[in-house]
């Protein structure tokens, strides 16, 4: 038998400060969340574009004698764990065994916050010793691990490290166990703090990052623009409670969208040049798991980072698998308003495309004011929210450094079959 | 009142919000909640007021009444007082 998995909750940390849905509304209005940012680190201060969930309170989430025993990379995701727990209807203060639910979720750098504060104290400020949470705040299973012990999960609890792709990957390897029956409820996600003064550094290093200044941060991430000047860090979370479908309908769980295909697979070619060649067979495996045709695709959440060579490589991938219709495929890559979230983009992006779909609003690809003629191809969605199209089948794509590629499946229109 | 106890006191006040009237030399670590992760963070705490370095292997204490004991012994050896 083959199972049908249903998104019944959806949580996510919004940069904005509000809801999931107040987040939503604002990327509609193509609102950015992008803000500059700057530090009084030393010897050379930060000082860039950035996502940051300043209003975040972790104490008031979890409560302080928690909130203490995590990076803040897990507080994020424990946040929108917690959320799209409860909204799915469990009780986020039962901790009975849950054997049929598991956790699968996404980082790609995990406590790498704790971790640096342990260096600085070691090589910077002398000190012999540095706490002993640092082993349990640096581990990259560390948010998977908060989120079943608070939630009582007794199925697998596994966690994904695939740089960019990491959530997306996660949720979908949770969708498979689901299919195959190994779980009922999975919570799969994922989050990442990247702001960190070693890391920032790195990825400076890179050279893929865009410039910005007060004036014009909101504005520094342009995918698919013909000036478009790199990716945005950010620090987010967001997660999804899937479940089998006959489960979520015995409990009387309301299905917010259907999660229909998976397809990962390995450009097995470069550490950071991406290729069509392995995007065109994730977006071609995740069709076909799906049962799906292209043309019955109304809309592609792209990866978009902004990078020179990503975006028409991502384009290139599109105008190949969808062909003549490929003109027709609204497209938007929403990273240019809630930055690249690292290991969380792919369920942050997942929130968005079941958002889009149940309200029938696709969200544009921000500040863009003339394509890079190398992305054109597809049906952009430049200036403003698409509504009323009728959109119901979605794909959420996420590549990664390293070459993985990972495409969710996304649909609102079997919810009540 | 000690040192040690009031290491403790500001410790949890901080950590947990633990109001400090509750900690007492009776206190069991079992009734504050103290597991062994915390009882690891409340060594260093002791480590970095005190500037004392605790053994690997210390022994585990069931109040807090014993976990001062084993500092204040640690101190004294290590002073030589």
């Amino acid at each position: 038998m083959v199972r049908r998995v249903a998104i019944t909750g959806l949580g996510l940390v919004s940069p904005f400060g509000g809801s999931t849905e107040d987040f939503f509304a604002r990327l509609l209005a193509g609102e950015s969340c992008v803000r500059h940012y700057t530090t009084d680190d030393k010897p050379r201060a930060l000082c860039m574009p950035a996502v940051r969930c300043d209003r975040f309170e972790p104490d008031a989430v979890m409560g302080k004698a928690l909130s203490g025993t995590m990076d803040r990379y897990a507080q994020l995701g424990f946040a929108a764990a917690k959320e799209a727990w409860s909204h799915a209807g469990f009780a986020v203060d039962d901790k009975s065994e849950k054997n049929d639910c598991g956790v699968a979720w996404g980082t790609a750098l995990g406590g790498t916050l704790a971790y640096e504060r342990g260096y600085r104290d070691l090589w910077q400020n002398g000190r012999e010793r540095i706490s002993p949470l640092s082993v349990v705040l640096g581990m990259n299973n560390a948010a998977s691990a908060h989120i079943a012990i608070q939630f009582g999960m007794g199925n697998s609890c596994l966690s994904y490290t695939v740089a960019c792709a990491s959530a997306a990957a996660a949720i979908g390897e949770a969708y498979r166990r689901i299919r195959t029956g190994e779980a009922a409820v999975m919570l799969a996600g994922g989050s990442d703090a990247p702001l960190c003064y070693g890391v920032v550094r790195a990825w400076e290093a890179l050279r893929v990052m865009a410039p910005g200044d007060t004036a014009n941060s909101s504005r520094a991430c342009r995918p698919f623009g013909a000036d478009r000047g790199g990716l945005v860090l950010g620090e987010g979370a967001a997660a999804l409670v899937l479940e089998d479908w006959q489960h979520a309908v015995n409990r009387g769980a309301p299905i917010l969208a259907e999660l229909a295909g998976y397809g990962a697979t390995c450009d097995h070619s470069h550490l950071v040049r991406p290729d069509a060649h392995g995007q065109i067979r994730a977006i071609e495996l995740a069709l076909a798991d799906a049962g799906l045709r292209p043309d019955e695709i109304d809309y592609i959440n792209a990866h978009g980072t902004a990078t020179r060579e990503g975006d028409p490589t991502e384009v290139e991938a599109l105008r190949h698998v969808f062909a003549e219709h490929a003109p027709e495929l609204a497209v938007s890559a929403t990273k240019s308003m809630h930055g690249h979230m690292m290991g969380a983009s792919g369920a942050v992006e997942a929130v968005i495309t079941v958002l889009a779909l149940r309200q029938d609003a696709l969200p544009p690809t921000a500040h863009v004011d003339t394509l890079d003629p190398a992305c054109t191809g597809v049906r952009h969605l430049l200036g403003g929210a698409l509504r009323g199209s009728g959109a119901r089948v979605a794909l959420s794509n996420s590549f990664a450094f390293g070459g993985s590629n990972a495409v969710l499946a996304i649909r609102t229109d079997r919810n009540e079959t | 009142m000690n040192d040690e106890l009031e290491i403790v006191r500001g410790f949890l006040r901080e950590r947990l919000n633990i109001d400090p009237a509750r900690i007492t030399v009776e206190a069991t670590m079992e009734e504050l909640d103290i597991d062994s992760l915390m009882l690891l963070e409340l060594f260093f705490e002791f480590e970095e007021r005190l500037d004392v370095t605790l053994s690997q292997n210390l022994p585990t204490p069931k109040t807090i009444g014993q976990l001062i004991d084993i500092v204040k012994g640690l101190r004294r050896a290590h002073t030589g007082g």
